[in-house]
């Protein structure tokens, strides 16, 4: 449990449902699994989880937390 | 005098009258570039407004537009820069904005939307900053839909300052009004003449001044 990341505050902003309809993943053009426990937008295509930062997803592989699998 | 001594006093008064007009604009000329550009971005948002479609704002930085926007138009916002989209985020709690979906930060070259997401896409005073212009046209027009429109505002000559564009439209220094907005256009307008799926509506120079120019292009 201690390497997992903090939970967001309760007041964080949260994401609004009617954009994740709309966004991909930037690199494969994928779908997006929404994990709002570790507010991150998942892609599985491209292996990598992009980081929500208060309500802003920042949407670069950059920037993105390699996933491991 | 001779023809070296007079060009090199020629030089020395320009340098001088450089210096002097900028000492003359500077207390004045970030509400007089916010104004001007207040008017690029309103006939901006008039021109990509849809209300009950979906607007993707390109570039949105702190938000300045987004409370100019119909609030039934469904809004998202997108900038490279996160410190921007904070003061965006600040901005719309202040004005208690309902209509903004989202702010996300993303490059303008590799959006993060499905082809054909969006009714219209603005993109304001965004494309001469971008390294690479092209590559960013086409992801807009990758994520409008067909029959959807990209709204474009830019400065005419992008290499200049903004105190030396005043100043050619003040007369002057008209040499460079001559040829820079022509390099310019030459960026969009050869994008274009490339690719069969975007079709130029309008072309404007935006008033008060004249210094940016709008331009519609629809996505047949």
């Amino acid at each position: 449990m201690t390497d997992t990341p903090a939970k967001p505050a309760a007041d964080a902003p949260r994401v609004d449902p009617r954009l994740l309809e709309i966004l991909v993943c930037p690199r494969t053009k994928t779908t997006l699994e929404y994990d709002a426990e570790n507010q991150e937008l998942i892609s599985r295509a491209a292996k990598l989880a992009y980081p929500i930062r208060d309500g802003i997803p920042i949407m670069l592989p950059e920037e993105a937390r390699p996933l491991q699998d | 005098m001779s023809a070296g001594a007079a060009s090199a006093a020629h030089a020395t008064l320009d340098n001088g009258h450089v210096k002097s007009s900028y000492a003359r604009w500077a207390p004045i000329y970030d509400l007089v570039f916010s104004l001007v550009m207040r008017a690029g971005r309103l006939a901006a948002v008039a021109a990509a407004d849809r209300p009950m479609g979906r607007v993707l704002d390109v570039g949105v930085g702190t938000g300045l537009e987004l409370p100019m926007f119909d609030q039934r138009t469904r809004l998202v916002g997108v900038d490279l820069c996160e410190p921007m989209l904070r003061q965006a985020q600040r901005r719309l709690i202040d004005k208690s904005l309902q209509n903004v979906d989202g702010l996300l930060v993303m490059d303008a070259t590799r959006l993060a939307f499905p082809d054909a997401s969006f009714d219209a896409v603005v993109a304001p005073y965004v494309l001469t900053v971008v390294p690479d212009p092209h590559a960013m046209l086409d992801e807009l027009l990758r994520v409008v839909k067909p029959g959807g429109e990209i709204v474009l505002v830019n400065h005419v000559g992008a290499e200049t300052g903004l105190i030396a564009k005043l100043e050619a439209w003040l007369g002057t220094r008209s040499a460079h009004l001559g040829w820079r907005p022509q390099f310019q256009w030459a960026v969009l307008g050869g994008w274009i003449e490339a690719r069969p799926a975007a079709r130029l509506l309008e072309r404007r120079a935006l008033a008060p001044f004249g210094l940016f120019t709008l331009a519609r292009l629809k996505r047949v």
